[in-house]
């Protein structure tokens, strides 16, 4: 289990319910992953993290697939079940 | 491929093998065997081994597993058949083994990678792009590490 509690997306703070849509959107689901969930909860630390990734993981020289695949060659090296 | 690219890291830097192509100071800590003295045999594949990288040398890590015909043919083969181009090309997959390298902080790999995906038409912005996101995912993995985080999908079901 988790060794903090992940609040619900509408705990947090009301500016930042526009980017916890589009990051819906941006993965095609219905929920907010809890990542964004935690990381916005601290805003000073997760606005511009939340930004940065946006940014990161959008089009470029590299496709957002190759992207997700080195997210995922990452997380597999790493072991890391989330 | 990440497997292949781990498999591969592990034997070079765990016997100190030097760097293909950036300065090295490493010393190896076993004999490197050369071409010259190959079996007909290993000669062939030494040769598919430059051409598929094309080099003028076998990369040492190779040579190394030469010392035994079959572990070498059985390694290459597997080697060969993750890089190949398929469902992924060979950029995108030069590209994640560089991550995995970085990621598993291997001098041999990330030397081996880079120098490849950069053959392969890696551009620099491409490579920052890469790195950035092998940044963010370093992180992210930790604090979901450290937080342990539950998935918030189930990989059994499709998406």
């Amino acid at each position: 289990m988790e060794i903090v509690r992940i609040p619900e997306a509408r705990e947090l703070a009301p500016e930042d319910q526009p980017f916890l849509e589009a990051t819906k959107g941006w993965f095609k689901i219905d929920f907010v992953p809890k990542m964004s969930r935690v990381l916005l909860s601290h805003p000073e630390f997760g606005r511009p993290y939340g930004r940065a990734s946006r940014r990161a993981m959008s089009d470029g020289a590299l496709s957002r697939a190759q992207k997700e695949m080195i997210a995922a060659t990452v997380s597999a090296i790493n072991v890391c079940e989330y | 491929m990440a497997g292949t690219t781990h498999a591969l890291n592990a034997v070079a830097d765990g016997l100190r093998l030097p760097l293909e192509f950036g300065n090295s100071s490493r010393d190896p800590l076993v004999a490197v065997p050369n071409t010259v003295e190959a079996s007909p045999e290993l000669k062939a594949v030494f040769d598919e081994i430059r051409t598929f990288y094309a080099m003028d040398r076998v990369p040492a890590v190779f040579r190394w597993m030469a010392r035994d015909a079959i572990f070498l043919q059985g390694y290459w083969s597997a080697v060969r058949a993750a890089f190949t181009a398929a469902s992924l090309d060979r950029l995108t997959k030069e590209v994640l083994a560089l991550a995995a390298s970085m990621t598993a902080k291997s001098d041999y790999g990330v030397d081996l990678h880079l120098r490849e995906a950069r053959r392969l038409g890696l551009t620099d912005q491409g490579l920052t792009e890469a790195v950035e996101v092998v940044q963010l995912f370093n992180t992210v993995t930790k604090i979901a590490d450290a937080l342990q985080l539950q998935p918030d999908f189930n990989p059994r079901s499709e998406p």
